[in-house]
């Protein structure tokens, strides 16, 4: 096809709108609303054109190419047209400051500044520099405003996390409301009431997390104007480097890019044009990053335990008083605790470190237990996530996607929005449960009985329940099937059982499996270091034959009172019981180059972005320097050398399970039942030893850990507030919570982040009563 | 309530799930309540398998549907032509001041709802007022206190 555009003669290949085919050959039409990602709207009007043949002006966002098309973009009655529709924006929108004789110098000096708590101008305005409004202002020269302005005077939203909404701001392109229902397919915005009393948000009052926000950041990308911002990077400015970088908060690995300024992170957000892009991210890869390297509670210089207290030390004089008590410990007599968020290089170098230093081939992790490699072996068979957006029948299996994994869920969500069949089985409502065919929600001991319902049903056709019926008939038939199990079977008590079974259906059906874990570099550390099981190091703690632990990001705090001396090598202080012997503060991700696990068993390099406070020393840093202080010929050199070289493609090596006495393989009653199941889930939120869900402020007021959370409709029939106390109990267990009412919980269920290695009900799930604390 | 929410279910179950089912389901759920609760826009959003933030900008784009529960006296003020020019928006002014409600809302002690209409044909009148199923007709401030009292 051949359309002309202002005299400008183009080739069209595809199916453009106008307003592509023009911006694609560098001509410029105005525009608020359009958005590369998102379906046609016009709404704001501003790209209006003149094609000949067709009557008025029509929007060119909205209006496909066809051949033979005469375009004009730029006459001078669109040009009035234009400039008389955004002197309506304007009208509603603070413009003092865009229409100011004073422009220039204020944005250099900020002359006319006044100081006041709303944003009355772009001065004061958090897009400042940044916002397409100012651009498509500037680009019409408007001075002077004809209409009167209107100040919309709505209350600044600022009580959700992550970020702000003052929608005095808003312009009603509708571009936020769009990308949640269209791209993320959340839905969470919505235009409410209409005309000039429309307003955007969730139903009634209620507040984004209970309308199902996941808080991915894509409304805050799209935002053409300050109307939504971040909080953390508010009044920053605008960042002066953007690096692409790889997100290392879970096995995902999604591509972020790292935005900075004067070497520190302020932001990260999707790859690509940062206002283009509505990315793929969860709430962790895109506000909680950056303020896990900008916490303020970090290690600040290396620090010693002498017998009267702690004392803090230079470097030096921290390395040579380590080395004397690591030179005491004889060799094979000392235990390496590895973070699953370490870089290759860092783990090579732990290798060799603890080889040759420490001499000794006891290295674990914490999160490394006999469950976890049980896991982790059925998820190194995971299909790539492509797979999962092609697959014809999915079935979930305990997710929660609710704050996690991104990438997935929109998967789910986009298949299961073509006529995918989905079913999902958990107790947890998240993003994709709309989107199910059936939500299966499990009474204690069921999650059991229905996989094994579900067996039977494959097996010999059997089958009284009409929804276990209708899945298994979609999973006999369907070929191309990817069963999604969440990492909170981890926290289940048929953990062993359940895996069993999962085996089993995948078996008989030969469907795909996908199983994404909690951990950014799990992949690495197994590839890159021979892992003993943890219970099989605990065990030799236990039984007296380990006098020194090395801890590297890792705390295993229940070992802690049976060794001798602790080093710990973190950015992130310890818990107070721990008390470590020697407090070496360290770098963390971003603060220093690395190479970290990518998609599909690749790697991928990352430069270093942000620096880190002066104190701080890599990981490397501090292995070479105690391996120089312990006189160990050539030790020093081949972490030096060994560090440098990483394998190009991942090949995990799996530790053996280590055989418990106490691995369950009987199905453990649930007991009397009772009119609520409760439901614990070990927080998966957890980068080197920071848990997010109480590290970050604003995470852990969507995660709640240590709070009860039940339905707000079963909150109301028990007359129970957010906040207030409960008593929860079975025969067993009797425990005291706060309550946060969601609506993201199923009824008759309750449910429990725990943050320590044990839950706090000994049957997970089980029935438990519920009633306040207070009657 | 419970036995209102079961008769709804079956409400819900006469209708497709399906976008199309919405404004309907809407207009029965007014019917049953008077109004729209939070409590049916969460069963209607389940049973359509759309979000409540779907259903409720769905619903309050029409004037047709309110979101507080009706006053025992339904109040509405004519702001038709002949009505505005008459001194309708004194009267809606008034008796927002006075009964302290905004249109569209209930008062406190829900004893009236008040609304503005477009026109209720009969402009010879203007400016009308109708209580209830009662028309007050050529009203002004003094006598419309007359008639409110008369309610309460």
């Amino acid at each position: 096809m051949e359309i002309i555009i202002n005299n400008k003669t183009i080739e069209v290949n595809r199916e453009l709108t106008v307003l592509e085919a023009a911006e694609e050959n560098g001509i410029y039409i105005p525009k608020m609303c359009a958005h590369p990602e998102l379906v046609p709207y016009g709404g704001c009007r501003l790209c209006i054109v003149e094609i000949e043949g067709r009557k008025g002006y029509p929007t060119s966002c909205t209006t496909l190419v066809e051949d033979g098309m005469i375009v004009r973009t730029d006459s001078n009655i669109l040009q009035e047209m234009r400039i008389n529709l955004v002197q309506l924006i304007l009208s509603e929108h603070p413009s003092a400051c865009l229409l100011c004789e004073d422009i220039d110098g204020c944005s250099l000096f900020q002359e006319t500044i006044r100081k006041v708590g709303v944003t009355t101008g772009c001065r004061w305005c958090p897009k400042d520099k940044d916002c397409e409004l100012q651009r498509v202002v500037e680009s019409f020269g408007i001075s002077e405003l004809s209409l009167p302005g209107l100040y919309r005077d709505l209350p600044v939203e600022k009580y959700d996390p992550f970020f702000d909404r003052d929608y005095n701001l808003c312009i009603y392109c509708g571009r936020c409301v769009r990308i949640c229902d269209e791209y993320r397919k959340s839905s969470v915005l919505a235009l409410r009431q209409r005309g000039k009393h429309t307003t955007i948000g969730p139903s009634f009052d209620d507040n984004h997390t209970d309308a199902g926000c996941e808080y991915c950041g894509a409304c805050v990308s799209v935002c053409p104007t300050g109307a939504m911002s971040e909080k953390s990077r508010k009044w920053w400015g605008n960042p002066d480097t953007y690096t692409s970088s790889v997100c290392p908060l879970c096995s995902i690995n999604c591509e972020i890019q790292v935005l900075s300024l004067h070497n520190k992170i302020v932001g990260t957000i999707p790859p690509g044009n940062p206002h283009e892009t509505a990315g793929e991210l969860c709430v962790k890869g895109r506000f909680c990053l950056s303020e896990i390297v900008n916490r303020t509670e970090r290690i600040l210089e290396p620090q010693f335990r002498y017998p009267e207290g702690y004392g803090i030390v230079q470097w030096d004089e921290a390395i040579a008083k380590g080395s004397e008590l690591l030179n005491a410990t004889l060799p094979g007599r000392s235990a390496v605790f590895l973070s699953p968020d370490l870089s290759l290089e860092e783990y090579q170098a732990a290798k060799i470190f603890s080889e040759k230093v420490l001499k000794t081939d006891e290295i674990t992790s914490s999160r490394l237990d006999s469950k976890q490699i049980a896991c982790t072996k059925l998820a190194f068979d995971s299909v790539p996530l492509e797979k999962v957006k092609k697959a014809d029948l999915i079935i979930s299996f305990f997710l929660n996607g609710n704050y996690n994994y991104g990438p997935l869920t929109m998967a789910v969500k986009e298949a299961a929005s073509s006529n995918i069949p989905y079913y999902q089985i958990g107790w947890i409502k998240d993003t994709t449960s709309r989107f199910a065919r059936h939500n299966i929600i499990p009474a204690p001991g069921d999650e059991v009985k229905i996989l094994d319902k579900i067996i039977e049903c494959l097996e010999n056709g059997t089958c009284d329940n009409d929804v276990i019926r209708e899945l298994s008939d979609q999973l006999r038939e369907i070929g191309n099937t990817v069963l999604i199990v969440g990492p909170w079977i981890l926290s289940l008590t048929n953990f062993t059982i359940i895996l069993d079974r999962i085996r089993k259906i995948i078996s008989i059906t030969g469907s795909k499996l996908y199983m994404p874990d909690p951990y950014g570099n799990l992949k690495g550390m197994l590839a890159s270091v021979a892992l003993k099981p943890l219970e099989s190091v605990i065990e030799k703690i236990n039984r007296g034959e380990i006098d020194l632990m090395y801890l590297i990001g890792d705390i295993p705090i229940s070992a802690r009172k049976k060794v001798k001396h602790v080093f710990y090598q973190s950015a992130f202080p310890a818990p107070e019981d721990l008390i470590p012997d020697v407090i070496l503060p360290s770098t963390l991700w971003g603060e220093r180059g690395g190479t970290w696990a990518g998609k599909n068993g690749s790697t991928v390099m990352l430069k270093q972005v942000a620096k880190a406070h002066d104190y701080a020393l890599s990981h490397i840093e501090i292995f070479t320097r105690f391996a120089s202080a312990s006189k160990v010929k050539g030790a020093n050199a081949a972490i030096k050398s060994k560090s440098g070289k990483v394998p190009v493609k991942l090949k995990p090596k799996m530790p053996d399970e280590f055989a418990l006495a106490s691995v369950r393989t009987t199905l453990v009653s649930p007991g009397k039942k009772l009119p609520f199941v409760i439901v614990q889930e070990k927080s998966p939120h957890v980068y080197m030893n920071l848990d997010l869900s109480i590290g970050i402020d604003g995470f852990s007021e969507l995660v709640k850990p240590g709070h009860v959370q039940i339905n707000v409709s079963d909150a109301k029939e028990m007359e129970i507030k957010d906040g207030d106390s409960v008593h929860i109990s079975n025969a067993r267990t009797e425990k005291t919570y706060q309550v946060v009412a969601r609506k993201n919980i199923h009824r008759g269920v309750a449910y429990l982040t725990i943050l320590n290695e044990r839950s706090d009900f000994k049957c997970n799930p089980c029935y438990v009563n519920i009633r306040r604390a207070d009657v | 309530m419970n036995q209102l929410n079961s008769s709804f279910t079956e409400t819900l179950n006469n209708h497709l799930v399906e976008e199309g089912s919405l404004i309907p389901l809407l207009q029965k759920a007014q019917e049953q309540d008077g109004y729209i609760s939070p409590e049916k826009v969460a069963q209607i959003s389940e049973y359509l398998k759309m979000t409540e933030s779907q259903v409720y900008g769905v619903a309050s784009f029409y004037s047709q549907f309110r979101f507080t529960p009706p006053g025992e006296h339904s109040i509405s003020v004519c702001l038709g032509t002949a009505c505005h020019v008459n001194g309708g928006e004194t009267l809606l002014n008034t008796i927002g001041r006075d009964l302290d409600v905004r249109p569209g809302e209930s008062t406190s002690d829900k004893k009236f709802d008040l609304k503005r209409v477009a026109c209720l044909g009969c402009c010879a009148l203007a400016p009308v007022v109708k209580i209830d199923d009662d028309i007050y007709s050529k009203v002004n401030v003094v006598k419309l206190k007359e008639i409110i009292s008369n309610y309460e």
